[in-house]
């Protein structure tokens, strides 16, 4: 289970402004909202990779604010995070970028074959053929395909649950589904807590048990996809119409 | 016009901002070392990171410095010859070049060329890392930049740099040698001559001592300002640009507190 406890964050401005959300264990959450509301913020301070000013994020009750250097190791390792641009380091191939996502532990004990099995297996998960992507830098590889990999490396290390950031953003319609779907088999599969940050609100309302709605720092909406279609709320009306709207125009070009 | 008053007020907060930023810059180091010593006495840094990097900074340095090193030779014996010429015994020139390569040139010339060569590319790469989240993806995958990209990078630095400085120093005798015979005629009987009557020990041993202190702060310098990058290419660049003044002012600095603390 992972709680935000009145999570509050400024830079210059302030970011987020007293945030509570308590994400069920097994469950598929999406947070949604305008740009620049924090949604990523809130995420990184999942994992204390930014630290809120005031507040708490809690994993399976351990705080991430006030855990020690070891601690947060312990649990960043129960964590697999998706970045935006996927973060895949440049300097390593696709072998050895999702080879990272395991353990130290594991990998001086697994060996070499069973490493090389487990990331074969990630790939797979993800859709990506291991014989083709296997020794590629990625450089080498498209858009999609470095997000799938950062997906697998995520995946490799089998984590409790995994944090998405913008997911299909810069995909084409045909790569943002099959990631959409990609997330669903693999909560589903595992078991595992997801949470995705996503501009994509179509997509958020079919993958998700429930969204999340953050504006000007502050959660405004929680609920189910069909209470979020439903809402009488502003804000959250104009995100569905906006989707309803995006989708009449999809079904007219596909018509033409 | 501002008045005189407002003037010195401005240099004063000038003086009082880049103070701050000194003590800011020096503190954060300071933490960077000790967490460095800290991963790298608890046997968390790789030992393979730690010899692909003295390969990046030492073999492929090797040219650069050892032409460096062979121009500051022959630059020296040229220039001395010049003066030396009618006034002063020729075989005092071998002194000059041996010392002047040994206690100064050797050293500052291949922190030069480290600081262009090595230090500018770790700050582009951290920087780059930093800015691309690849940094965040090492935190998020449960492990620590610290021992995995800066303390390979210092060790290395540390070790490598005496190496590549010593070897300056010899090309640059060499060289110096052979320019002095070639523009002045002088032998290299005499030339050695001159050398070994004005040598100590303890020279070469302080060309090294620098040498260390030079291979720790250049890629300390540089590891801290990649991890300080935000703000995209144009971060990257800001930084990179700071990285290398900072590295110049430092091995310059340092270069100045060394003859009086160690040449007394």
């Amino acid at each position: 289970m992972i709680e935000y406890r009145d999570v509050w964050k400024a830079f210059d401005l302030p970011v987020l402004s007293g945030v509570n959300l308590t994400v069920e264990t097994g469950e598929l959450i999406s947070l949604v909202g305008p740009s620049g509301t924090g949604k990523s913020v809130l995420l990184k301070t999942t994992l204390g990779l930014i630290i809120p000013d005031r507040g708490d994020a809690l994993i399976d009750g351990e705080s991430v604010v006030r855990a020690s250097r070891e601690t947060l190791h312990r649990i960043r390792r129960k964590v697999g995070y998706v970045f935006q641009y996927a973060a895949l380091f440049d300097s390593m191939n696709v072998y050895e970028n999702v080879s990272q996502g395991l353990r130290d532990d594991d990998l001086k004990t697994l060996g070499k074959r069973e490493v090389l099995r487990r990331v074969c297996q990630s790939l797979e998960d993800v859709n990506l053929d291991p014989r083709v992507v296997l020794p590629k830098l990625p450089a080498e590889l498209s858009g999609g395909m470095r997000k799938r990999v950062g997906l697998a490396r995520a995946l490799v290390g089998r984590p409790e649950v995994i944090l998405y950031d913008e997911p299909v953003t810069g995909l084409d319609p045909v790569n943002s589904a099959t990631v959409d779907q990609l997330i669903v088999k693999i909560a589903e599969k595992t078991g595992v807590t997801s949470i995705v940050v996503t501009h994509d609100i179509a997509g958020a309302l079919e993958i998700s048990g429930r969204v999340a709605l953050l504006d000007h720092g502050k959660l405004r909406f929680v609920g189910t996809p069909e209470e979020f279609r439903t809402s009488e709320d502003p804000l959250v009306h104009a995100f569905a119409d906006r989707t309803a709207a995006a989708e009449a125009a999809v079904k007219i070009m596909e018509d033409k | 016009m501002p008045s005189p008053t407002s003037a010195l007020q401005g240099l004063l907060r000038g003086v009082a901002r880049v103070t701050q930023a000194v003590a800011r810059h020096v503190g954060q180091m300071s933490l960077l070392v000790w967490h460095i010593a800290t991963a790298s006495l608890s046997g968390r840094v790789s030992f393979r990171s730690v010899i692909t990097q003295a390969h990046q900074m030492g073999v492929q340095s090797l040219p650069l410095t050892i032409v460096t090193g062979m121009l500051s030779g022959v630059v020296t014996a040229q220039q001395g010859g010049y003066q030396f010429t009618s006034s002063i015994p020729l075989y005092v020139l071998g002194s000059v070049v041996a010392e002047g390569v040994i206690l100064e040139l050797g050293p500052v010339m291949t922190a030069f060329v480290l600081i262009g060569r090595v230090g500018a590319r770790i700050t582009a790469e951290l920087g780059t890392m930093q800015v691309s989240e690849q940094i965040d993806a090492l935190y998020s995958l449960g492990r620590d930049p610290v021992p995995v990209l800066a303390a390979p990078r210092l060790i290395a630095g540390t070790v490598v740099t005496p190496l590549l400085v010593g070897l300056a120093n010899i090309a640059g005798i060499l060289s110096g040698m052979f320019a002095a015979q070639m523009t002045v005629g002088l032998g290299n009987e005499s030339f050695l001559f001159g050398a070994r009557l004005f040598w100590h020990n303890w020279d070469m041993f302080y060309s090294l001592m620098k040498a260390t202190v030079f291979g720790f702060i250049i890629p300390l310098i540089s590891c801290h300002m990649g991890f300080l990058t935000r703000g995209g290419a144009e971060g990257v660049g800001r930084s990179t640009t700071t990285s290398v003044v900072l590295m110049i002012i430092s091995v310059l600095v340092l270069d100045a507190m060394f003859p009086p603390l160690f040449l007394n």
